[in-house]
């Protein structure tokens, strides 16, 4: 088990390598020059000055060549710096911590309601495939999947916080769960049919299984009975878990422009458009880092539950 | 899932009151982007520029008229040679910590834009020949520069960096950028997860400003900004096309407006063969039809730009009129400067064909729609334009260094502007802006003349010629001038505003009043 996680591990985080590199060399790469966006910014051509704009590029490293940054900045990451913004120049770990909180609250009470609403609809399905309970709420789950979360949002916004005046219309976290309510609504109502799907599927399985069966002839309670199937259920939503965090991720970024909320989806849709790289690369780390991790319990669970995964793997 | 929702409903009405009822103290405006600094010297963006008028006055501010008004000096007046300035500061000025402005942080704060490691790169251009800052006294300045020019108090419009903590220090990297030391009729408070809080300044040395508080929302998404403005969280805001229809239904808001000094142009790159003949560039300004446009695409907010100064500034010509849309007389243009019409209906000469491509920055949907007909009325003519949409970052560059054909761009003036940079044959790439390559003698003496010319009245006349020979030459299409429209809403008073908008000039935001107060700041 130990070392099936920890080579589980060990492939993670050569991805998470194979995303920074490829994220580094396509920031690169991206016409543009960071240091004229970052002294003259993104309005019409103005004044330039060569001293200034090679006194920048001394400053970041820019004057080197690129496999050279590339390896310096591996470096740096691996004892937690992150070097500085091309913007500010202040460091990229302030820049993030000071905006991750928002982003991670939001995306946690996303998770939290999508899951109270998801997972009883799921079940419900599970047990009656094809019934009533199941096609409208397929219908509908598939229906707010598909919107995007930007108009999804826009029509939360214009319900909520225009009409009935009961949330703000900017989010803020200092007024509690009303502060973000809406954000968190809308990636909710984004991942509510992938949850409901899945727990729909891994609950029906289990339900069909000769255990299930078994337990239904000793005349198990139909509660306990659904317990234990979303207990055999558990490795599907954690790997559930890991797929949604890219997804959460990238509606944090639209979602957090819907609602003014200044989180880290909007500090990386502003720091790719001014080609702010050591942001960008910060940024990749920590979402990558947070897949990784829910990679990896997932993949623990999996193995928890079902201990061939494992023994598979290693045999 | 009913019930769900509807226990959020409650919790959420539970929660509090109606948002938007607000304390009549605060004012709420709208940030359009993250500011990155608040020092002036290397701000980049107007947000940046929004709070620091807020916090800071200049040496010298413009007044609603763009008139140069004392601020932070009393004076910046020049001696006989006018290559020496001297400046005054106002007795009694001092920084939000209680200690006074003084005529070394004059001197600091010179000193800082015009060291070549410091980023200062729009105010630079105003200092480029300082010789030296002198410190005459504690209240008085001495600046000398290595030439005379007529628009060289423009350049004292400028807020001061204190010099006990600038001085020495990489300005890029100081970390009171985040924390200024206000001069003006607010200081900072808070700055924090996109909002930042302005307070009153009790050191400030003129009238304190009617609201209390300023808190700025960074709001970069239009439509937000707007349900923002309408249920009152913000006092302000921008308004596009939809928006304004909106706006005047509603009334709780009224609307404001300005003449942007900046006009919208195609560049045509005067070198290539094909744009060489001013006929020719007359001749694709006449086949647009900017009025047209200025009523469909602009909602009537806009007008044909007659050349390369808008209205709004002081030495705008308004006898110039601007070409007229007739595709007749521009044919008979193209086919006097040779360009005839071949069997596929597309002009030649000498086997060159009247065809090229059209750059620019990936567009809004309006720059984007005025390309599309123009090349629409452009291919009826048998010219041929090719559309080459590209990413803003590498855009510019290819404008910076002239390497486009035809190209197209808003341009933003000065209050007091100087046309050298953009129209002078010295300033073609690599070395100035002038990126599309116009060249003509008469014109950079005029320009040359006007650079020292003091007596405004003659720099008036030189100033209507110099726009009768570039609208002439048309070396770029002048498009459109355009009115900017504002929603405010009507519990704020006394919102003026300016060709630099609503912020940039004095006193801005500062003397906005709330609708009850009746006391004039």
């Amino acid at each position: 088990m130990a070392r099936f996680l920890a080579r589980r591990f060990l492939g993670s985080v050569g991805t998470l390598l194979g995303v920074l590199v490829a994220v580094f060399l396509l920031v690169s790469a991206a016409p543009g020059d960071p240091a004229r966006l970052a002294l003259v910014g993104h309005g019409p051509i103005g004044a330039r000055s060569p001293e200034a704009l090679a006194a920048f590029r001394t400053m970041h490293g820019l004057d080197r060549p690129l496999p050279v940054r590339l390896v310096s900045w591996l470096g740096a990451a691996a004892r937690f710096d992150l070097g500085r913004s091309f913007r500010d120049g202040r460091p990229v770990t302030r820049r993030i911590a000071e905006t991750l909180p928002a982003t991670l609250v939001v995306n946690a009470v996303a998770l939290l309601l999508a899951g109270l609403v998801a997972v009883p609809l799921g079940v419900r399905a599970a047990k009656r495939p094809g019934g009533a309970a199941d096609r409208i709420a397929g219908l509908l789950l598939d229906a707010l999947f598909s919107l995007p979360s930007f108009a999804l949002g826009l029509l939360l916004l214009l319900l909520f916080s225009v009409k009935l005046r009961w949330t703000p219309v900017f989010s803020d976290l200092s007024l509690g769960f009303r502060g973000i309510a809406l954000p968190a609504l809308t990636l909710a109502l984004v991942a509510l049919a992938p949850i409901a799907r899945v727990t729909r599927r891994a609950v029906g399985e289990a339900l069909a299984s000769p255990a299930a069966l078994t337990g239904r002839a000793r005349g198990e309670a139909p509660r306990e009975e659904t317990l234990r199937a979303l207990r055999r259920a558990m490795p599907a939503f954690a790997g559930l878990g890991a797929a949604l965090v890219p997804q959460l991720v990238a509606g944090s970024v639209l979602v957090e422009r819907v609602f003014g909320l200044p989180g880290t989806g909007q500090l990386l849709a502003d720091s790719v458009f001014s080609r702010d790289l050591p942001t960008v690369l910060g940024l990749t780390l920590v979402s990558g880092l947070a897949v990784v991790v829910a990679t990896l319990v997932a993949d623990a669970a999996s193995a928890l539950a079902d201990p061939r995964i494992a023994d598979g793997e290693e045999a | 899932m009913k019930r769900t929702l509807g226990a959020l409903a409650l919790f959420l009405a539970a929660c509090g009151g109606p948002v938007g009822k607000d304390q009549d103290r605060v004012l709420h405006l709208r940030l359009e982007g993250d500011p990155q600094t608040l020092n002036a010297l290397i701000s980049t963006s107007d947000p940046e520029n929004v709070v620091i008028a807020l916090l800071q006055r200049n040496l010298l501010d413009y007044d609603e008229k763009l008139n140069l008004v004392p601020g932070l000096a009393e004076s910046v007046e020049p001696d006989e040679s006018r290559l020496v300035y001297t400046v005054t500061l106002r007795d009694g000025v001092r920084w939000e910590d209680g200690t006074p402005v003084t005529s070394d942080d004059v001197k600091a704060t010179l000193d800082a834009i015009v060291d070549p490691r410091t980023p200062a790169l729009y105010r630079r251009s105003f200092f480029a020949d300082l010789e030296k800052v002198e410190v005459v006294d504690a209240r008085r300045a001495r600046a000398t520069f290595r030439k005379a020019y007529a628009a060289r108090r423009d350049a004292f419009n400028l807020p001061l960096l204190p010099a006990r903590l600038y001085r020495g220090t990489d300005v890029a990297t100081n970390p009171a950028n985040r924390k200024p030391l206000a001069t003006g009729p607010f200081r900072l408070a808070a700055w924090e997860g996109g909002t930042i809080r302005l307070v009153r300044n009790t050191q400030y040395f003129g009238a304190p400003p009617a609201f209390e508080q300023v808190v700025l929302r960074v709001v970069p998404e239009s439509s937000s900004a707007f349900q923002g403005l309408v249920t009152g969280a913000l006092d302000e805001s921008r308004l596009n096309a939809v928006q304004r229809v909106e706006a005047a239904k509603d009334t709780s808001l009224r609307e404001v407006r300005y003449d942007e000094i900046a006009y919208s142009y195609f560049a045509w790159n005067n070198r290539l063969p094909q744009f060489a003949d001013a006929r020719v560039r007359r001749a694709l300004t006449m086949l647009i039809d900017r009025e047209a446009i200025a009523k469909s695409l602009y909602g009537g907010l806009a007008r044909p730009a007659n050349g390369p100064l808008p209205p709004g500034l002081w030495p705008w010509d308004p006898t110039l009129a601007p070409l007229p849309h007739d595709p007749a007389e521009a044919a008979a243009l193209l086919d006097e400067a040779g360009w005839k019409k071949g069997k596929d209906g597309v002009r030649t000469r000498a086997g060159v064909s009247l065809s090229f491509t059209l750059s620019f920055g990936t567009a809004n949907d309006r720059q984007r729609q005025v390309i599309e007909l123009t090349q629409r009325s452009f291919r009826e003519a048998g010219i041929v334009m090719a559309l080459a949409p590209l990413e803003w970052g590498a855009f510019v560059e290819k404008v910076d260094a002239g390497d486009y054909e035809a190209c197209s761009l808003s341009l933003n003036l000065d209050p007091n502007p100087d046309l050298r940079p953009n129209w002078h044959s010295s300033q073609v790439p690599p070395t100035g802006m002038n990126h599309s390559f116009y060249r003509n003698p008469r014109a950079d003496a005029l320009m040359d003349e006007i650079a020292t010319t003091f007596d405004r009245e003659r720099a008036r006349v030189l100033y209507a010629e110099l726009q009768r020979i570039i609208a002439e030459d048309q070396p770029f299409s002048f498009l459109h001038t355009v009115s900017v429209a504002w929603g405010v809403r009507n519990r704020v008073e006394n919102v003026k505003s300016s060709p630099v908008g609503l912020w940039l000039f004095w006193p801005g935001a500062a003397g906005w009043q709330p609708a009850r107060a009746a006391k004039p700041i």
